[in-house]
């Protein structure tokens, strides 16, 4: 309980030196926003098809990003080093910044979806699947963030590292069209996407239907990838956040 | 002073591919005194500090901080330990005050706790009107101090001071100087490694001098003096300018000649022949000796006479 209480610490600093302010919290907003009315003026018809793939973009881009600059920037100041030099385990230090991470993500992609509710009148069908969805993408965003930053030390180098991951898995996650449209050889290439999931899960919640016959799929996929992703930002603090 | 060791360190060894950092190193500090830990560049005093402070695992050896073995439980040795490393890096967006109450936090004390322990420690740190200045704009000389403050936030038993006075003033250095006293005073054993030898004889309890990874002397600084074998020191001001090739040449038991405030230091094998061989010197060149006297190896004298390998300790040798 104690080492959760100082991950909750770290949480809580690094929320109000970093997430907190006010340009970071609008540039995580007004680029999906833009993204969407643009999608919306050009057929209002069609912007749902692309809104829950679009919030899940805006929370893969924004938490990948703010947790790998964060950590990037505070292992250039030294200050990553007094975390390591205080008595918490590395599980507490990933907590901490996975968290803040997490909340940044998850209160951007609440504030777009509630934005495109009162001016759009976006539909939320299932709430409850719809907050999962954002959580799960949030926390398996995060830690892939943590995960580059630890493995570099510029924050040039994790965004270019997680590029290569985030641009790919754009293009097969459904973001932008239908899983079942996907070439066929593609389609088991895109279960192998975290953001497929969360996509899926931020349809149903949105519109009630999902390329899964059932929520539980994309949930379960989503907490296996959460797992998945914690273990790597585990071993790879472990190996390299001393270095 | 307490004899019961707060660190005790033996067969220490690291290896960094094929470059051996550290060989089999071994020392204690009792609990309570100021322990220098010496060495030049490379000699693996930063990694020492590293493996002491858990953020370095070792190769061999064992390492017991205030009881515990910092690999076994790092938890419980990081909160029995702070640690003040050569560049001062507390966060700069953060004030002073929240700077201090923040790495309470993560040492697990108490809202009401963390907030008294900030303000004592600020005040106590001649930092109490400062309190909500943000870190970043602070001097390089308050910088330090309250990196300092921020490692004395959990009471530790042990603190490492890595180059504490590193780049500061005479006056900002010579008052961090009288905190580290001060901090020693209060019951923590100080765990000190600087550059400034001077730093290191003015403060220390005990001395250790680190060569290539190897303990090449440890003892008090008094003892460390005695143990320099050889190295006798005259200070010679003579009545003209002298060439010291021609000194050198003309005194066999001259080892080595350097110029000191206006006068000349000799680092002689045997002073009884380098006396008579001087005064025959100075007969030939027509020159008067004005002054002659011995001089008391300093700590630094004694350092580089380890550094250039004209002393060994019994410990550094096969």
């Amino acid at each position: 309980m104690s080492q959760f209480r100082r991950g909750w610490a770290i949480s809580c600093k690094d929320i109000e030196s970093y997430y907190g302010k006010p340009p970071l919290i609008t540039w995580g907003l007004l680029f999906p926003a833009v993204l969407l009315l643009s999608v919306y003026v050009k057929d209002p018809a069609t912007y749902l098809a692309i809104a829950p793939g679009i919030i899940a973009m805006t929370l893969l881009f924004g938490n990948t990003s703010m947790a790998a600059i964060v950590v990037t920037f505070e292992k250039r100041a030294g200050t990553l080093q007094r975390l390591l030099l205080a008595p918490l385990s590395i599980r507490t230090i990933i907590l901490g910044k996975a968290l803040s991470a997490s909340a940044y993500g998850l209160v951007s992609a609440l504030a777009l979806s509630l934005g495109l509710k009162l001016a759009l009148g976006m539909p939320l069908v299932n709430p409850l699947i719809f907050i999962a969805g954002l959580m799960l993408g949030a926390g398996c965003f995060s830690l892939l963030g943590l995960t580059a930053s630890v493995m570099v030390r510029e924050v040039f180098e994790a965004m270019t590292l997680l590029n290569f991951f985030r641009f790919p898995i754009l293009f097969i996650s459904g973001v932008f069209m239908p899983l079942s449209q996907l070439p066929t050889w593609l389609q088991p290439v895109a279960l192998a996407s975290p953001l497929t999931y969360v996509v899926e899960l931020l349809h149903f919640g949105v519109t009630g239907r999902s390329e899964f016959a059932t929520p539980v799929i994309p949930l379960l996929a989503g907490l296996l990838f959460l797992l998945v992703s914690w273990l790597l930002a585990e071993a790879m603090f472990r190996r390299r956040a001393y270095a | 002073m307490a004899a019961t060791p707060a660190i005790v360190v033996s067969g220490l060894s690291k290896n960094f591919g094929s470059l051996k950092a550290l060989r089999e190193v071994n020392f204690s500090v009792l609990r309570g005194e100021i322990f220098a830990y010496l060495g030049p560049n490379g000699a693996g005093k930063s990694t020492t500090i590293r493996i002491l402070a858990g953020l370095l695992k070792r190769d061999a050896g064992e390492v017991s901080i205030c009881g515990a073995d910092v690999a076994q439980n790092p938890v419980l040795v990081k909160e029995r330990i702070g640690v003040v490393p050569d560049e001062s890096n507390l966060y700069p967006e953060l004030t002073c005050r929240r700077n201090l109450e923040y790495l309470g936090e993560l040492y697990g004390l108490r809202r009401r706790v963390r907030a008294g322990k900030a303000a004592e420690l600020l005040s106590c740190f001649d930092l109490a009107d400062r309190e909500n200045t943000p870190f970043g704009a602070l001097s390089r000389g308050l910088k330090r101090r309250l990196t300092i403050a921020a490692a004395l936030v959990h009471d530790p038993e042990v603190i490492f001071l890595d180059e504490p006075t590193s780049g500061l003033d005479v006056a900002s250095a010579r008052a961090l100087r009288e905190l580290i006293r001060t901090i020693n005073r209060q019951g923590t054993t100080v765990f000190l490694t600087t550059h400034n030898l001077y730093e290191a004889e003015d403060l220390s309890h005990r001395v250790l001098i680190l060569i290539k990874g190897r303990v090449a002397a440890q003892g008090t600084p008094r003892e460390i003096r005695q143990r320099v074998q050889g190295l006798n020191l005259l200070a010679v001001t003579f009545s003209q300018e002298i060439e010291p090739t021609h000194l050198l040449r003309a005194c066999p038991a001259v080892l080595k000649v350097s110029p000191q405030n206006g006068s000349w230091c000799l680092e002689v094998a045997e002073a009884h022949a380098a006396l008579e061989q001087i005064l025959a010197f100075a007969g030939k060149a027509d020159l008067r000796l004005k002054e002659i006297n011995t001089v008391v190896a300093s700590l630094e004298d004694a350092f580089l006479s380890f550094v250039e390998g004209r002393s060994q300790d019994s410990e550094a040798r096969p």
